[in-house]
């Protein structure tokens, strides 16, 4: 690659411009730092949401399933654009590129049958699936 | 693609072949043996398929890879080095009866990321290898999901590896605006065209960017604080993998991507080197001699070894390759002695990674302990082991060249990081101090591969101690 032209555009606007930036921000903190009015009330440090007052806690424990599910589909969908990357170019590519997607595919498949094999797509918890058992055992 | 090709990529393909078989057989049925088993023949097919593609070698198969003698060598100490780290997670997985089989196929695919390293020409394919090889790492690091601490090192990884590649990425980038190049050949003969005395500051920028991500998965100093966490943290046979593979890939990648670049041409570069080099051997010899916890204390002994490893690229010029490779095998051969002990003694709950479990290990294992001395006084240099043919490689290397700077920094921290070494070997010959006592902890049964592999490994530590000539000239032949 050649080497770019030397640029000439002065430097200074640019540093001018920042420094503007940070004054004006500065300004505005401190000036309402100044002006503004102080409360110390008893609900003033509570999150505002339209009036509502909150509850609990938002720490709470989701279920790994939810991970999983969202992992999966990020997976996957990844794979798509792949697929789709070659779609766009499948002739140029000619039979070595339609050999290869077909490997990408049979490999994603299997991946896909493991997963299911191993029990990630398995929406029931632990529990449901051990009484499952036990019901089948039974009959 | 021809034929030729194929076969010249044969342990690529045979080693991703099997690490999809390894997944079928789990997704079919669950049996730790035969996972093994599995992951086993395909390594030795992969390994049996070398010599084979011998004869198509040096073959550069696509813009991406190159199948050359180096690639070859190092393809083999690879596999080698994933079949014994394979026998030792059998014993070890098989005490916990959690899940072990996955195991198997992330090493796979890491071995598999390592040969890709291996055998790249180019930086996109240095990208590829190193993010196979990171993905796998960071779930077999944290494999033994049950220990905080084993979690605790995943993560770790995973921050700080995701990091570096974006340092690489972006250095490649840089170095690509620049040159408009992103293979390795025509980078080298890019920047030696370059004028010496002021290079253009983003071609500087992208290849320190470069170097920043290359001495992260080595280890090397500034670059080396996950080191000692990630080593305590993973199971004992991962962290053997951690040490060899994914720094000995590193390593060969280091040699091919600066060996057509004539480093000392590049002043800024050369420095920040021979800093690093030096830095590492200081910095791990000293922290090591703090440590109480094995596994902490070999982590630091692999940065200063990483450091003699950078010396040598800086001391031998053209002949680096040969050095390196010889001290990287040698260090390859003693690391996985050192761990596979760690791993055999370990129990369910913890690994056995405190001078205290080593404690009077002697009067109980005096075979473990054997082999476990030998590895450590080849680690140490101490002649008679390969270690000591290595260092003094090395150090010939440097003072034929004149490099006193380094080489004087290499002999004073060898002889610095002997204590702790020592300290170790002392704890196990010393007479346990609970004797009576306490119960000391119950000794798991020591399966016959485990004994085997162990066997072999000090028997090449101590083989290539006393006649390194024929290992020498081969890999003169192979990489001269």
């Amino acid at each position: 690659m050649t080497a770019q032209p030397p640029v000439d555009t002065p430097l200074w606007p640019l540093v001018l411009y920042c420094a503007i930036v940070m004054i004006l921000a500065a300004f505005i903190v401190i000036l309402s730092a100044f002006l503004g009015q102080r409360h110390r009330e008893r609900t003033t440090n509570e999150p505002y949401e339209s009036g509502i007052a909150p509850t609990g806690s938002a720490r709470i424990r989701f279920d790994i399933k939810f991970y999983l599910s969202a992992m999966f589909f990020v997976l996957f969908d990844l794979e798509a654009v792949f697929i789709f990357a070659w779609a766009d170019a499948a002739r140029p590519l000619g039979w070595t590129g339609y050999i290869e997607i077909l490997i990408f595919i049979a490999v994603l498949l299997l991946a896909l049958f493991y997963l299911w094999r191993v029990g990630a797509l398995d929406w029931r918890v632990e529990k449901h699936r051990r009484s499952k058992r036990q019901v089948t055992k039974v009959n | 693609m021809h034929r030729p090709d194929f076969i010249a990529l044969a342990p690529l393909l045979i080693l991703a072949l099997s690490a999809a078989a390894v997944m079928l057989a789990i997704a079919l049925r669950r049996n730790h043996l035969s996972a093994m088993g599995l992951s086993l023949t395909g390594l030795g097919a992969a390994l049996t398929a070398l010599p084979l593609m011998a004869r198509y070698t040096p073959r550069t198969v696509t813009p991406l890879l190159i199948m050359d003698h180096f690639a070859l060598f190092y393809t083999g100490l690879i596999l080698a080095a994933t079949a014994v780290v394979i026998v030792l997670s059998y014993d070890y997985f098989s005490q916990k009866d959690d899940l072990p089989e996955e195991a198997y196929l992330l090493l796979l695919l890491a071995a598999l990321g390592a040969v890709i390293l291996v055998c790249a020409r180019h930086v996109a394919a240095l990208f590829l290898g190193l993010e196979i090889l990171s993905v796998s790492l960071y779930a077999l690091i944290a494999y033994t999901r049950d220990r905080n601490i084993s979690i605790e090192a995943g993560i770790k990884y995973l921050v700080l590896a995701a990091v570096s590649a974006a340092f690489l990425l972006f250095g490649a980038a840089l170095i690509y605006a620049h040159t408009g190049a992103l293979d390795f050949q025509q980078l080298g003969a890019l920047l030696k065209a370059e004028p010496s005395g002021r290079p253009a500051l983003i071609l500087l920028a992208g290849l320190g960017f470069l170097v920043v991500a290359v001495g992260f998965k080595l280890a090397l100093t500034p670059f080396h604080m996950w080191t000692p966490d990630i080593y305590q943290g993973a199971p004992a046979p991962v962290t053997a993998f951690v040490a060899t593979v994914s720094k000995g890939a590193m390593a060969a990648l280091l040699v091919r991507l600066f060996t057509p670049t004539d480093l000392p041409h590049w002043p800024a570069l050369y420095l920040f080197f021979t800093a690093m080099a030096a830095a590492s051997m200081a910095a791990g010899n000293l922290l090591a001699l703090l440590q109480t916890n094995v596994k902490r204390l070999l982590a630091y002994s692999s940065i200063a070894h990483m450091g003699y490893l950078l010396a040598a690229l800086l001391f031998s010029g053209q002949k680096a390759a040969v050095v390196m490779t010889f001290y990287l095998t040698v260090y390859v051969v003693s690391i996985l002695g050192c761990f596979g002990i760690i791993a055999i003694l370990s129990s369910k709950e913890r690994d056995a990674d405190t001078c205290q479990d080593l404690q009077g290990l002697f009067f109980r294992r005096p075979l473990l302990t054997g082999v476990f001395t030998t590895m450590l006084l080849s680690l140490a240099g101490i002649p008679l082991t390969a270690g000591f043919i290595g260092k003094f490689y090395v150090v010939s290397a440097g003072v034929e060249n004149a490099h006193w700077f380094l080489v004087i920094i290499l002999v004073v921290f060898s002889g610095v990081g002997l204590f702790y070494y020592l300290r170790v070997i002392i704890a196990m010959f010393s007479p346990s101090l609970d004797e009576g006592l306490v119960p000391s902890p119950a000794l798991p049964a020591l399966s016959a591969p485990v004994v085997l592999t162990l066997t072999f490994l000090s028997t090449l530590v101590l083989w290539l101690g006393v006649w390194p000539s024929w290992f020498l000239a081969t890999l003169e032949k192979m990489l001269g």
